[in-house]
């Protein structure tokens, strides 16, 4: 018994051990090229540790490529694409889930649809709509864009639906109007589920590569997933030497830390959004 | 859903009130996001599929084709080869991120010490942008000095050469892809096992079941929704995958690695082909429909046939 419990602990952390070593390494070897000299980067051996750190890729980057540009372009727009979703989608997500009104279904079914609906059919038609415009390569190409995603509404609304309405009716009672009861009772009720749908579409905009891609010219508005995805210049099989892979891993280093240390100051709300979307959307 | 009654019974005691004047409020509340919906994602949409009809190059104006387009990706090699990628890296990641995902799921929702530390760290490259993935995961697969190849060869295994052969490239990507994804499924797989109630598995124990009996009877089928949902996302984002090709690979060596996205990239905004290139879009997104009624029935009828 006592044997068995032991072998079981035993198994436990050894198989514990590898995952946690097979998620992580990867982030480890980045971090350990980052700040190796370029000499020690193509070795045959493993080393973990530099045997002489140092911080000159990092330098090269941000002496190269205008990475903080690109870091401050994206929250820039993450973040204003974040307050237009809440805005758009709790005021929408609510008049779908408490009131009649003519065309309501309508509305409803076709945010559904548009769920099944993959964005690659709409970034021609969305190129050609910006460059009449005049309006390709700016914050506004980005932005906009965002404000008509179908998933936020879908789940304000399934969340709305899902609380009693008590309040609001005692609010109308005492003669507040729709958009009072929606600022001062539902917004702060409806706290969760705003918090998961800020959360997605941060997420989605921050990572969002194939629109801004293909909407952006240059630096100045350039978001950073497409900003990074210039480090590859070298491509397998044309590499020559490694010098690029010091700098390619500390422009990494610079792009990923900041949301890998955020999520582990805020894992909890983060593995929450997710689940909550996942599940119950 | 479920709450629609209560809903409608305030609405039709606040309308008898009302019934005489026509009330604008719910359209002030719905217009922004309308406006929004139409113009960037709907019309968009719409405008894709119109433009799949015609022959559309960048400057000139476009001309109505009619299937043409349709009929040209019957002989386009190119296609064909983007069509099977797709297929097998499909048919591969999902599997893996599915069984994965679960087990790890499974593995990290047991009452020991050191959980968290795993989720947090199996989560933790989920959050790294798709870009930031793609070049790390260049270098690590790295023929001559990459990180895995060197642990490969700890081992005494020879080098392999991941993302330069026609025959790995798609397998790095691959391996790249569950490395980086699997920490979503497995959050989803926690969340569902998390609304198990416990006293399932006690009633459960007390009557004589093993672990096996337990997984089999109260696991799996009390896990089937989450199930459903999670390879209904994974199966949608697999027939997307274009990032990390497009950083990793660009669709090479060849056509190796071209997947769908990637050649509706190519071509819609390198060879500015407007016209094929939207009709590639909705070849994929009939297919995404075709799965999503093919896996929504299966579920329907593995739902009734449990009854």
């Amino acid at each position: 018994m006592q044997n068995s419990k032991l072998l079981g602990n035993l198994v436990w952390y050894v198989l514990l051990g590898v995952i946690v070593v097979l998620a992580l390494a990867p982030i480890g070897w980045m971090l350990s090229t980052a700040f190796k000299p370029e000499a020690q980067i193509a070795t045959t051996e493993i080393v973990w540790i530099p045997r002489t750190p140092t911080i000159e890729n990092f330098t090269k980057v941000l002496n190269n490529y205008p990475i903080l540009r690109w870091t401050g372009n994206s929250l820039l727009v993450a973040t204003a694409a974040t307050i237009l979703v809440l805005f758009l989608d709790s005021l929408a997500g609510y008049a779908l889930a408490r009131m009649e009104f003519r065309g309501r279904n309508l509305i409803f079914m076709l945010t559904i649809a548009m769920l099944f609906v993959p964005i690659q059919i709409t970034v021609i038609p969305l190129f050609l709509l910006f460059s009449r415009l005049g309006l390709t390569d700016s914050y506004l190409a980005l932005i906009l864009p965002v404000g008509g995603n179908v998933t936020g509404v879908f789940l304000m609304r399934q969340f709305f639906l899902s609380i009693p309405s008590d309040l609001e009716d005692a609010a109308r009672v005492d003669g507040a109007n729709a958009l009072r009861i929606w600022w001062s009772v539902v917004l702060p009720l409806a706290r969760p589920a705003l918090t998961a749908v800020a959360i997605i579409t941060f997420l989605s905009t921050w990572n969002s590569f194939f629109w801004p891609l293909i909407v952006t010219r240059t630096d100045a508005v350039r978001t950073l997933p497409v900003g990074v995805a210039q480090f590859m210049s070298l491509r397998p099989g044309m590499v020559q030497g490694t010098q690029a892979f010091g700098q390619s891993m500390a422009g990494a280093v610079m792009a990923a830390l900041p949301p890998i240390i955020v999520f582990m100051l805020l894992q909890r709300y983060f593995i929450e959004g997710i689940s909550r979307t996942g599940i119950k959307g | 859903m479920r709450v629609l009654p209560r809903a409608r019974t305030t609405d039709t005691q606040q309308a008898a009130g009302q019934a005489w004047r026509f009330n604008a409020t719910p359209y002030w509340f719905v217009l922004p996001y309308l406006f929004f919906f139409v113009v960037f994602r709907l019309g968009p949409s719409i405008a894709g599929l119109g433009i799949s009809f015609t022959n559309w190059a960048a400057i000139g104006t476009p001309q109505w084709v009619g299937l043409a387009n349709f009929q040209a990706m019957t002989r386009d090699p190119r296609l064909a080869d983007a069509l099977r990628n797709t297929a097998i890296f499909s048919l591969v990641t999902v599997p893996l991120l599915i069984v994965l995902g679960l087990a790890l799921a499974l593995f990290l929702n047991r009452q020991k010490p050191g959980r968290a530390l795993g989720r947090v760290a199996v989560f933790t490259p989920y959050v790294i942008m798709s870009t930031v993935v793609g070049v790390l995961w260049t270098w690590l697969l790295d023929k001559d000095f990459g990180l895995v190849n060197l642990a490969l060869s700890s081992f005494g295994l020879g080098k392999v050469p991941w993302l330069v052969s026609q025959d790995w490239a798609l397998l790095g990507i691959v391996l790249t892809t569950v490395w980086w994804t699997v920490g979503y499924n497995m959050v989803l797989f926690l969340a569902g096992l998390q609304d198990i109630p416990a006293e399932l598995y006690e009633a459960a124990r007390i009557d004589g079941a093993d672990s096996l009996g337990l997984f089999r009877h109260i696991t799996i089928p009390l896990l089937a929704p989450t199930l459903f949902l999670v390879l209904m996302l994974t199966i949608i984002n697999s027939f997307q995958v274009f990032d990390l090709v497009f950083v990793m690979t660009s669709g090479g060596p060849g056509t190796a690695t071209l997947t769908l996205v990637q050649y509706i990239y190519t071509t819609g905004f390198q060879f500015l082909k407007f016209g094929y290139g939207s009709a590639i879009a909705v070849l994929l997104f009939v297919i995404l429909v075709v799965f999503a009624v093919v896996q929504t029935r299966a579920y329907r009828r593995g739902l009734s046939g449990a009854q």
